[in-house]
């Protein structure tokens, strides 16, 4: 970077600083909790590198960052795709702004930014990665400092050193993200102080060498370890921890397993550590771009956070952003997140209208005049826009909308009410101000219920006389009940949980979703369904266990001859097997002896698709067991009887979503 | 550690994961490239992970659907916060020029072919070093014209003061002056002698002698004086002009033309299209990298022949039947534009070795060795085996013999042979110039 560049980095730098305290203060005021967040302005290759890096400056030496450096680039020549931000989970989070957005993009990337603040601090899953000791940077800047000193130490090979990281990177994803981590190889010795010696304690307990020899002899003792070190039962599903624990390398020149290297040891260590630093990101992907983009709206357009000139730019941008094609965490999570808070919000206002003397849910569209609702649901006139304020209208507000301090603040000339009105505004005036039932876009809302929605509702209310009038009724209506219900689920869901929960029939008609099937008969991808229950099980599918297929470690000493095997849980829906038949390839470095995977196929045969596309039907596969075993040198398939694989398959589970009749 | 390493290392383990050339001749892509680059694919992640299988999975789609209708199937999810193996079935290409990938097939293939051919003469601009009188001012050689011009100086600059001092020797006349000043060499003339000697006439008799002018004053060198007084006037003359030009090298170049033939009638199926394509781009691929300069020609024919350019050429399919000797006949016609003195010719033809009876023996042969080139080539493709009328490859064969000089067959049944085919074109070239 030039000194011309860093000059205006540094201008743009002291530009935003206003804007950035203010999307602050607006964030807080809307009920935001964010961590605090270091803003850069970097330039196009910066960002590059950063988005390679996967959002943080120093990280071990590896191929791969190079290779999405490449591909980043020409992404960003030759498709004018362009990132405007990438922001990590640190605190104090750290968030690089592109130096070529223009200021109508920064600001709203600051908002975005804010948002996804409050999402790394308050959501439950990112809270099962410890905080390290400096934050999550300067702990991947000490394993690259680490690595990079193995990787330079004369007596280590650094070309091992690198298929080491490849080895255990194929593996990386098979980690158990839904438990909370421990880091059981410490930098600090935590896992030698674990390890009791039984031994030494019994020595303690100064019981005599009778007793000894007779209840604690060396046959319980060496049972005693065996037990804590491979339970050969109960299927791990941290594959990598266990591997750690008791994995073993293979000598080439000896063929056989030896001991890890220290270093191998540590490298896979510290590769599970990321991992599952990283899991809470990936694991929260729809949630926290659709939070980010739900503020983002409501700052940007919602508080004119937008100049009147930056708007266009601004709209423009979203639009693209959340029409890119594809299944678009942004699009999804902001559907989703605006589906909880009108859904939340109906429910508030159908619970109270329900409560009115003579009301039922059987009469309601004929007991309610649903305009006369959303008229009662507007907020008052003085705080309905952003914008031209009305200073004597808004003090005359009740005490729980405003913030009597700003106001008076406002009338001794420190701001400008009308550039910054939601400085007058309470959280709950700002709640009042956005409530999204009487928006345009959400009109019909309200009155869409369903018959069997309201039915619950209505099963739900417990005085059906509490209000003698629609009027009286309604001016109970808690207006934050949307938001808080959101701040609520920001906290403990996942995006499996919160698609599992909130994509209902009603989502998936208004946004046209469906399934899709191979269909071995017609040899092409056919729609298969657009049942909403089928097209939740499938996006669950892309989410369950970050999208990919579930494997365990079943037995570290199977058949009896120190084998590794390794389980796949079949969900119905096959494996790739020529790639993990180059995972087990891999999965050998870090066992040293044979490895094996049992997994179920789905086996059809060139007879059967014939017959069934004579008659436009679909072929019915057959699910049968099968033993990939790779023992150093080559591959072999061999099939289990069904009894030996019975306890992989889910029965309760189906992800086929492919009609009866849909070739006819 | 840092980017530039990291960079680097993908870079070598890109080299590493680029498809083995030989396969790829035989199997891979050929679309992805063009005349000026070769591009290899390489799998741009090899790290493998456990996934679902893609066909098994399905997916969700968006948009207005009927069940049963056919889709494309979506992209899945994109996790551009760098999900590594995602990117699963992507390739990136590895690029190099023709150059590069002769040097890569000779290696890969044992083969070594230094074209031997003729070489050209061209004159070529080389480097500004001649001089002429006339020329455009920017290329004025300025530093020569002052040269001349402080040269000019030096030479009609004399030490006045010096030679004042000769005119005050006592009773000294203008033409003794002159004449001093003849032997001394100092350019003067005789106008000046006589002003020089009519200012110091007052002074006359301040010396006794011109011996005596010569012991005691002492005389400045005309660049001591230069040096001292600087140079005040550089007499420039326009016969010391001199304007730059370039200078013509002769320069030899290797030149090539290739002229593809390809038989394009019914019986060329689908699948012996793409075997021509196999062997023809790669060798094309290969001259072009060999040769400084390489013309490619391409002629179609059935029963009749005519020239088609590079893009339709593999894809073309007719009704008619077959004539190789028309080919020829064309090719006969084009090549004068490439007379054989300066360029190097090579005649690939390819085809299922079907051809109207007697063309071979009566047509084709004589034409081919009517036709001066490095090398003929006949590539036969032919997946399923012989067919009964398709001779003209043995035909060729017989006619002269396995080890020609500059006739190469060559016989196709499947990608697994493509390798095996250039070599035996390309090799038999190298033989025929050893």
């Amino acid at each position: 970077m030039s000194k011309a560049d860093h000059y205006e980095a540094r201008r743009q730098a002291r530009e935003l600083e206003g804007p950035v305290a203010a999307a602050r203060a607006l964030a807080e005021r809307l009920g935001l909790e964010p961590v605090p967040v270091n803003y850069w302005i970097v330039d196009h290759d910066e960002m590059n590198e950063l988005i390679a890096y996967d959002g943080f400056q120093t990280r071990y030496p590896h191929w791969r960052w190079g290779m999405k450096y490449d591909r980043q680039r020409k992404q960003d020549r030759y498709t004018g795709g362009k990132a405007f931000e990438i922001v990590n989970n640190d605190s104090p989070a750290n968030a690089f702004l592109q130096e070529s957005n223009g200021l109508a993009d920064q600001k709203a990337v600051i908002t975005h930014v804010e948002a996804h603040a409050d999402f790394f601090a308050n959501n439950q899953w990112f809270g099962l990665f410890p905080g390290e000791e400096g934050g999550a940077a300067a702990m991947l800047e000490r394993h690259a400092t680490r690595i990079a000193e193995i990787a330079d130490d004369p007596e280590i090979d650094r070309e091992a050193v690198e298929s080491w990281i490849d080895t255990v990177l194929t593996l990386d994803d098979t980690i158990d993200q839904q438990r909370a981590f421990q880091r059981q190889l410490g930098e600090d010795g935590e896992g030698a102080e674990e390890a009791i010696d039984l031994s030494e304690q019994l020595a303690e307990l100064d019981v005599s060498d009778e007793v000894r020899g007779e209840v604690f002899d060396d046959d319980w003792l060496d049972d005693q370890t065996e037990d804590e070190q491979i339970d050969r039962d109960a299927p791990e599903a941290d594959v990598l921890a266990f591997l750690r624990e008791h994995g073993m390398a293979y000598d080439e020149s000896a063929e056989r397993a030896v001991e890890f290297e220290d270093w191998q040891r540590e490298i896979l260590e510290l590769l599970r550590a990321e991992a599952y630093y990283f899991a809470a990101q990936r694991m929260t992907k729809v949630m926290n771009e659709g939070w980010a983009a739900y503020w983002e709206s409501i700052m940007m357009a919602g508080e004119t956070f937008a100049d009147v000139d930056e708007f266009l730019t601004y709209a423009d941008h979203m639009a693209k952003v959340l029409a890119s094609p594809g299944l678009n965490p942004y699009a999804l999570g902001l559907e989703l997140w605006t589906y909880v808070e009108n859904r939340t919000n109906r429910r508030e206002v159908l619970e109270r209208l329900l409560a009115v003397e003579g009301v039922g849910w059987r009469n309601l569209d004929e007991t309610v005049d649903w305009d006369e609702v959303r008229d009662a649901l507007e907020p008052p006139e003085a705080i309905a826009a952003a914008g031209a304020t009305d200073l004597d209208a808004v003090a005359a507000l009740p005490d729980h909308l405003v913030d009597r301090d700003e106001i008076r603040a406002a009338r001794d000339g420190a701001f400008d009410p009308s550039d910054a009105s939601w400085r007058l505004l309470s959280t709950d005036g700002m709640a009042r101000r956005h409530y999204s039932l009487v928006r345009p876009e959400h009109r019909q809302f309200l009155e869409d219920v369903s018959r069997d929605e309201l039915e619950e509702i209505a099963r739900y209310v417990f005085d059906g006389s509490r209000y003698d009038s629609v009027t009286e009724a309604l001016a109970d209506v808690d207006y934050a009940a949307g938001w808080n219900r959101m701040f609520e689920i920001r906290e403990s869901h996942n995006d499996v949980t919160f698609l599992d929960a909130f994509l209902t029939a009603e989502f998936v008609d208004a946004n046209d979703y469906f399934t899709y099937e191979y269909s071995r008969a017609a040899e092409e991808h056919r729609v298969a369904s657009t049942d909403p229950e089928d097209v939740k099980r499938k996006l669950l599918l892309q989410f369950t266990n970050l999208g990919k297929p579930t494997i365990t470690v079943e037995d570290g000493n199977y058949g009896n001859r120190n084998e590794l095997l390794l389980g796949h849980q079949f969900n119905g829906v096959a494996l790739d097997l020529e790639q993990a038949e180059r995972v087990l390839e891999r999965t050998f470095e870090l066992w040293g002896r044979p490895v094996n995977l049992a997994t179920i196929v789905k086996e059809v045969d060139d007879h059967d698709v014939e017959v069934a596309r004579r008659r436009s039907r679909e072929p019915e596969p057959e699910e049968a067991g099968l033993l990939l075993r790779y023992d150093g040198s080559e591959i072999e398939r061999r099939d289990l009887p069904w009894s030996e694989v019975e306890d992989l398959a889910a029965d309760d589970v189906d992800y086929d979503t492919k009609p009866e009749d849909w070739l006819q | 550690m840092g980017l530039i390493d990291d960079l680097e290392r993908f870079r070598s383990v890109g080299e590493d994961r680029r498809e083995d050339l030989e396969e790829f001749v035989a199997y891979g892509d050929l679309s992805a490239s063009d005349a000026d680059s070769v591009r290899i694919p390489i799998k741009i992640v090899d790290l493998p992970e456990f996934a679902y299988d893609k066909r098994d999975q399905g997916g969700v789609g968006q948009g207005d659907a009927e069940v049963g209708q056919p889709v494309d199937a979506e992209p899945q999810p994109g996790d551009e916060e760098g999900d590594p193996g995602d990117e699963g079935g992507e390739h990136e290409y590895y690029e190099m020029d023709p150059e590069e990938f002769a040097q890569e097939l000779d290696e890969e293939l044992g083969l070594d072919l230094d074209p031997k051919g003729k070489q050209v003469v061209e004159e070529v601009e080389g480097d500004y070093t001649d001089v002429a009188r006339a020329g455009p001012d920017s290329t004025l050689d300025f530093e020569r014209m002052f040269t001349e011009g402080l040269k000019r100086k030096l030479a009609t600059e004399f030490d006045e003061s010096f030679l004042r001092e000769i005119c005050t020797v006592e009773g000294i006349t203008v033409d003794d002056v002159f004449e001093w000043a003849r032997e001394e060499h100092v350019p003067i003339s005789y106008g000046t002698v006589v002003t020089l000697h009519d200012e110091v006439a007052s002074e006359r008799g301040r010396w006794e002698s011109i011996a005596e002018v010569e012991a005691n004053v002492e005389r400045t060198p005309v660049r001591q004086r230069i040096r001292q007084e600087g140079l005040d006037h550089v007499p420039y003359r326009r016969e010391d002009e001199r304007y730059r030009f370039p200078e013509v090298i002769e320069e030899r170049e290797r030149n090539v033309v290739v002229v593809n033939i390809r038989d394009v009638s019914g019986s060329m199926r689908q699948n012996k299209r793409e075997l021509v394509e196999r062997v023809f781009t790669p060798l094309d691929w290969y001259l072009q990298g060999k040769y400084d300069t390489a013309e490619f020609v391409y002629i179609a024919h059935d029963a009749e022949a005519w020239e088609v350019e590079r893009e339709e050429f593999f894809g073309i399919r007719s009704g008619g039947g077959t004539k190789i000797s028309s080919a020829y006949e064309l090719a006969e016609e084009l090549l004068e534009s490439y007379p054989y003195s300066e360029w190097n010719r090579y005649v690939f033809a390819a085809g299922d070795s079907e051809n109207s009876s007697n063309d071979t023996e009566q047509a084709v042969i004589p034409m081919m060795n009517a036709i001066d080139a490095n090398l003929h080539a006949y590539v036969e493709t032919q997946p399923s085996g012989n067919a009964i009328n398709a001779t003209h490859a043995e035909e060729l064969e017989t006619h002269f013999g396995e080890d020609a000089e500059d006739v190469a067959v060559a016989y196709v049944g499947g990608p697994e042979d493509v390798s095996d085919a250039i070599y035996d074109v390309l090799s038999t070239e190298g033989e025929s110039d050893a």
